[in-house]
């Protein structure tokens, strides 16, 4: 999915086009398959919740995307245009005598518009620049639209929020979607159709410009290109796709509130989006899939995941600005060169005795929180498969020690992978 | 003689009170090469920068092809068919090479605003930016990103990206600044070919390359034109020789 023409001179043209076709074709394919068969492998309805929460953040983290690595926007305002949608897709649901008609299937669409209508007027005068202003006027609008929920109550229903029921239409060819997994593959749909519809428009003309102003606003407007309308064109796809995204947040939880499109929630995009990489398309996919298992999983087997995810967030923009699938794509040269199985051993070697140090790290964060917070005379913790009292002296001589001895390896081994990382990336050499 | 490719007439700009261009009426016909030469500080980029709109002009009109281009915005202009370089090397260096000419591309060739094209699949982006990066030697770097190239390339870059769009009016801002004795052989050499029959306008220091290039020049000082006229006139004028043209030939040799 990157932007590499596999031009060949030698070959023939048809050739080469059938090929780059199936070589754009196999992530797709292959991603379908993988939501369809997902299912068979994790039965179990909260592993379905999981997935399709993961769904709604891959379509809401690749609109959100589009403003961020494509266009070159950062918004602290995104939510609003997702949980509009929602809101909207809500009273549709709840108004089934007018709406009986309109299948459920095709409701995300609605919440689509609604997002797209409330991001053309907003776009109307927030891109007219990028950058600072643009992140201020997002960040205001974000706010006045999460303030209107206490106030526009008809709407928003208040605190409370609102509910309904998604099975306010006809059955859909038979399916009435009452069932967990019904919406799972209603989801799974859309996630694809959403996905693939931004990836194409990323390969217009007006997706290469958002590029290109991207990267230098004032060289494209000599181009003939005005900036702000194209800002302005990314700006309502994304409302759209966000909107989109909150549809299917209000099929699948039956329940909008505040909090679907307050700031917290609109910062929560960026994370995700950021966490995944803002370089590639497939960047925030993997963002939100990591995000929301952080978030679903983490957050079982501890209180402080916020906590974690938050030092997760600060290293990759501290250390790997181009977020997961930078740190993939990062592979590529080696792997082109044959040369990454070299790297297996000397990232054993370092990265091993770094994450049993982290969670050495880990370890003491948690006794720490334990320690204080703990009812009194509960003195008993359990991590990792070990019970121990966290008001002896032992159990934090053994954390601090592994801590300090993993990251001391990692430290001693770090310039023998800076070796390899090295000599894996040049071509030719001895070995 | 016909319309002008383009016309200044009483062309002013100050910033607060300092006046950097004071008064100047040009004509320069068409598929005419035309320098504008001149100290430090005599204004030639600014007057680039009111011509294309990038600053509002305090006084006076500017005309391409007769057409007066007051109150439009820059890609307005361009849109009208004038395309310019900048002083500061000035391409996407995110994107790659092919793509920095194929985004130059797509205005003229009537794509617009289209979300309905797959860039991909269109011969005539494809079979053209690569003639553009033919005409400028980088065919074979096509799929580097732009950032990474050397800088005589990424001035090589600019000027395919300046003359994509099919403009026939042609602005170069120092396209040689800064570049060793080959390198800046080579792109007076791109220039001559890339703007036959094309009408060009060009701000250069070298004055190898404006006596090579230019088929009139005009000398720009303190913010109004000295002289006008063809290479060896202007050469020969003891204006011209006092203000400026005697110390940079001077400097020359």
């Amino acid at each position: 999915m990157t932007d590499q023409l596999t031009t060949d001179p030698s070959k023939p043209a048809q050739r080469m086009r059938a090929g780059s076709m199936t070589l754009t074709l196999a992530p797709w394919i292959i991603a379908a398959v993988a939501m369809m068969v997902m299912p068979l492998v994790f039965t179990n309805n909260s592993a379905l919740t999981i997935m399709n929460q993961m769904s709604i953040t891959i379509i809401f983290a690749l609109a959100y995307n589009m403003l961020l690595g494509q266009g070159g926007m950062l918004s602290f305002g995104h939510a609003v245009y997702a949980g509009v949608g929602g809101f909207a897709c809500m009273h549709i649901m709840n108004m089934s005598d007018f709406f009986e008609s309109i299948p459920l299937v095709i409701l995300p669409v609605f919440g689509g518009l609604f997002g797209m209508g409330l991001a053309l007027i907003v776009g109307s005068f927030s891109t007219r620049s990028a950058g600072t202003v643009f992140a201020m006027i997002s960040l205001g609008v974000g706010e006045l639209i999460a303030a209107c929920s206490v106030i526009i109550v008809a709407f928003f229903g208040g605190e409370e929020g609102i509910s309904g029921d998604r099975t306010y239409a006809q059955p859909f060819f038979g399916v009435e979607f009452l069932q967990q997994i019904e919406v799972y593959y209603l989801t799974a749909a859309w996630v694809i159709i959403s996905a693939a519809l931004m990836y194409l428009w990323s390969r217009t003309p007006v997706g290469r410009m958002a590029n290109a102003v991207r990267d230098n606003p004032e060289r494209a407007e000599f181009l003939g290109y005005s900036a702000r309308w194209v800002r302005y064109y990314s700006f309502v796809a994304s409302g759209f796709f966000a909107g989109v995204a909150g549809g299917l947040f209000a099929i699948n939880y039956e329940i909008l509130t505040e909090e679907n499109l307050n700031t917290a929630s609109s910062g929560v995009i960026l994370l995700v989006t950021f966490l995944g990489g803002v370089g590639f398309f497939f960047g925030p996919i993997i963002g939100a899939i990591a995000f929301t298992l952080l978030q679903t999983v983490l957050s079982l087997s501890t209180e402080l995941w916020a906590f974690y995810a938050g030092t997760l967030f600060l290293a990759t923009v501290m250390f790997f600005p181009g977020g997961l699938a930078g740190l993939i794509m990062m592979h590529v040269p080696a792997f082109k060169l044959g040369k990454a199985s070299q790297l297996i051993v000397p990232y054993l070697k370092t990265l091993l005795p770094g994450a049993i140090g982290l969670l050495g790290a880990a370890a003491l964060v948690e006794m720490t929180f334990h320690f204080r917070h703990a009812a009194t005379g509960d003195d008993e913790m359990t991590i990792f498969w070990t019970t121990f009292n966290s008001h002896d002296v032992l159990p934090w001589i053994i954390a601090g020690a592994i801590t300090l001895i993993g990251l001391g390896i990692a430290r001693a081994t770090a310039p023998s992978l800076k070796d390899a990382w090295n000599e894996a990336n040049t071509a030719g050499g001895a070995s | 003689m016909s319309t002008p490719a383009l016309e200044l007439s009483g062309l002013k700009k100050s910033f607060g009170k300092a006046e950097i261009i004071r008064g100047i009426d040009l004509s320069i016909g068409k598929a005419e090469r035309h320098a504008i030469i001149g100290p430090n500080g005599a204004g030639k980029s600014t007057l680039f920068n009111l011509i294309t709109a990038r600053f509002p002009a305090t006084a006076g009109t500017v005309k391409l092809h007769g057409e007066n281009l007051a109150g439009l915005e820059p890609y307005q202009i361009n849109r009208k068919g004038l395309s310019r370089s900048f002083q500061i090397t000035n391409i996407f260096p995110a994107m790659t090479v092919f793509e920095n000419v194929r985004c130059a591309l797509l205005w003229a060739q009537g794509y617009r605003y289209s979300f309905w094209d797959l860039v991909n699949r269109k011969r005539d982006l494809t079979e053209g930016a690569e003639a553009i990066l033919d005409q400028i030697n980088l065919l074979e770097r096509r799929n580097l990103p732009a950032g990474t190239l050397s800088y005589a390339e990424q001035r090589a870059l600019e000027i395919g990206i300046t003359i994509a769009g099919g403009a026939d009016v042609i602005m170069l801002d120092e396209p040689t600044a800064g570049m060793s004795h080959s390198e800046t052989d080579y792109i007076t050499d791109l220039i001559m070919k890339v703007t036959e029959g094309k009408t060009l306008v060009m701000v250069e220091h070298d004055m190898g390359v404006v006596f090579g290039l230019a088929d009139r020049i005009s000398v720009l000082v303190y913010g109004e034109i000295i002289a006008t006229g063809k290479p060896e006139d202007v050469r020969g004028d003891p204006k011209v020789q006092e203000a400026y043209l005697g110390a940079a030939l001077e400097a020359e040799h």
